[in-house]
């Protein structure tokens, strides 16, 4: 279960240290998208932009089909090239916990850390929003790092109604997220990328986890509205 | 991916591909600016290519600052402890500073008349100069996730490219004085010719790399992104002014002029594609 560490930045293991993980069972996801929903609420998230989202993927030909989901979210790398990447330091990982956060008030929206997330995990906020004052600045998943500190799990795992979202820490071998990592085969996204993700799936399908296979068949209907998007969401 | 409602953009814009076209510009110019110091037949440009390079330097750095999402705070970069060493735009931010403020002690030298100054400034801020290109290319270098920019060639192919776009330019300021345009006319030659075979080795690299990769092939030969990188980008910007140069006509002023427009044309194309080619196939994941 150990990692080789090649960045001081690494955290995975490292005694005295907590270093929170997820895992998502793919077997037990309905994709109800009551996660996306309750996130959305948590962080009062706009309209177009997502901090955690359900993709899938109808898999087959009729009548041996199967609709997969692959719920997606910062992986709150071990080696974040977001953080890295950032000219301000205004993407950060905190050390004890491994949350990679944001100062919302520092930065300067150059979107390198969105050119350098092979996740597409972050997006820009609009210039204005009704209730949050947080605006125009690149924002993503924390980890739900106010709830976690204060004991509470994230609000889309508290959420998930087939606990398919399991939450914990992964440098404590008695959690639950350390004996599912520990005892079944999991798979994370895009490894080759150097990252360490600390989102864990079980059960991915190749047609949802390999980042290009969208573009080998695309429906028609989704090029639309891809079109449709683009013609709104300048980067 | 197949659900409706969630699409990914490309995060950097055109804007970028605006800017390292200008920047390349500029710091070549601020080059033959130095050059005119030590090579006799560069004299002519030392006024005029500085004021071209500054001008633009000024409008680059606008640029920068107009595409953030919060442009008066780029003044977070001129923060010690906020900056971040491990990337290229903190880098890049220090280059671009250091080469205004070398530019501008360049220009108080040359109005003091003040050779030996001058020749000093001329010096340190070519090297700055070189450097805004090199980090501009460690800019897109870094990201180990985008096809096409993760290659060690991009801060060399932007070197290239900013010595060619600014022969272009410079040709354009050398009026009728035949040395200069005949040492500018060998500029555009061989950095086009690098420029050529680097375009060749990274299509050659892209088309046979990974799945990303060969996407990324697939986006930047075909359709409209094939015809702006292959089309006006290899052949219009690249191939057809390096045959126009080499033909007698290409030696004639005329000659030189039509190949430094599509010389500029393709220079700006080719910013472009490589920005937006490596973006697009992640937008799908
Ligand atoms: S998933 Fe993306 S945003 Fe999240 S830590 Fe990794 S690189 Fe950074
Ligand atoms: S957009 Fe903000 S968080 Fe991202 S790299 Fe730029 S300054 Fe840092």
């Amino acid at each position: 279960m150990s990692e080789l560490r090649t960045s001081s930045i690494e955290t995975r293991g490292k005694p005295g240290l907590k270093r929170y993980a997820m895992v998502i069972d793919l077997r037990r996801c309905i994709g109800c998208d009551a996660c996306m929903t309750a996130c959305k609420a948590e962080f009062d998230v706009p309209l177009g932009v997502f901090r955690t989202w359900v993709p899938y993927k109808v898999v087959g030909v009729y009548p041996t089909v199967r609709k997969h989901f692959m719920p997606r979210l910062c992986n709150h790398c071990d080696d974040p090239p977001c953080v890295r990447s950032c000219p301000v330091g205004a993407t950060y990982k905190v050390e004890d916990g491994g949350f990679v956060l944001q100062h919302y008030d520092r930065c300067i929206g150059c979107k390198a850390c969105m050119a350098s997330c092979p996740y597409n995990a972050r997006f820009m906020l609009p210039k204005s929003r009704t209730y949050t004052d947080i605006t125009h600045v690149v924002d993503k998943c924390t980890f739900c790092h106010h709830r976690v500190t204060q004991g509470l799990a994230p609000a889309c795992v508290v959420t998930c109604i087939g606990r398919a979202r399991i939450f914990g820490d992964i440098n404590d071998p008695s959690s639950e997220v350390s004996k599912l990592v520990s005892t079944l085969p999991t798979q994370v996204l895009r490894p080759e990328e150097g990252t360490k993700p600390h989102v864990f799936y079980i059960g991915v399908d190749r047609n949802l986890s390999e980042p290009s296979r969208a573009i080998y068949n695309p429906l028609d209907v989704l090029e639309e509205d891809r079109r449709a998007f683009n013609k709104n969401h300048k980067g | 991916m197949g659900d409706f409602n969630i699409f990914h953009h490309m995060p950097w814009s055109s804007t970028y591909s605006i800017y390292f076209f200008v920047i390349g510009i500029s710091s070549a110019l601020f080059f033959f600016s130095m050059l005119s110091w030590f090579r006799q037949e560069f004299e002519p440009l030392r006024k005029s290519a500085f004021y071209v390079s500054f001008a633009l330097m000024v409008v680059g750095g606008l640029l920068l600052i107009v595409d953030l999402s919060q442009p008066l705070r780029f003044l977070n970069m001129l923060n010690p402890s906020y900056l971040n060493f491990t990337s290229p735009l903190a880098w890049g931010g220090m280059n671009l500073l250091s080469f205004g403020a070398v530019s501008a002690a360049y220009y108080w030298m040359m109005r003091k008349n003040d050779e030996t100054d001058s020749r000093r400034l001329a010096v340190l801020g070519s090297i700055l100069a070189l450097g805004l290109p090199v980090y501009t290319g460690f800019d897109l270098t870094v990201h180990q996730n985008r096809p096409v920019w993760n290659t060690p060639l991009m801060p060399i192919l932007f070197v290239a490219m900013s010595l060619l776009s600014g022969a272009a330019v410079a040709s354009f300021l050398a009026g009728t004085h035949e040395k200069l345009l005949a040492m500018l006319r060998r500029f555009m030659l061989w950095s086009a010719g690098a420029v050529g075979v680097m375009l060749v080795s990274l299509l050659g690299t892209t088309a046979y790399g990974g799945v990303g990769q060969e996407l990324t092939f697939m986006f930047m030969t075909t359709g409209t992104l094939g015809t702006i990188f292959i089309g006006v980008g290899m052949l219009l910007g690249t191939a057809a002014p390096i045959a126009l140069l080499l033909a007698p006509f290409g030696k004639q002023q005329q000659g030189m002029m039509i190949a430094a427009v599509l010389i500029l044309v393709g220079g700006m194309a080719l910013r472009y594609s490589i920005l937006v080619g490596g973006q697009i196939v992640q937008t799908y994941f």
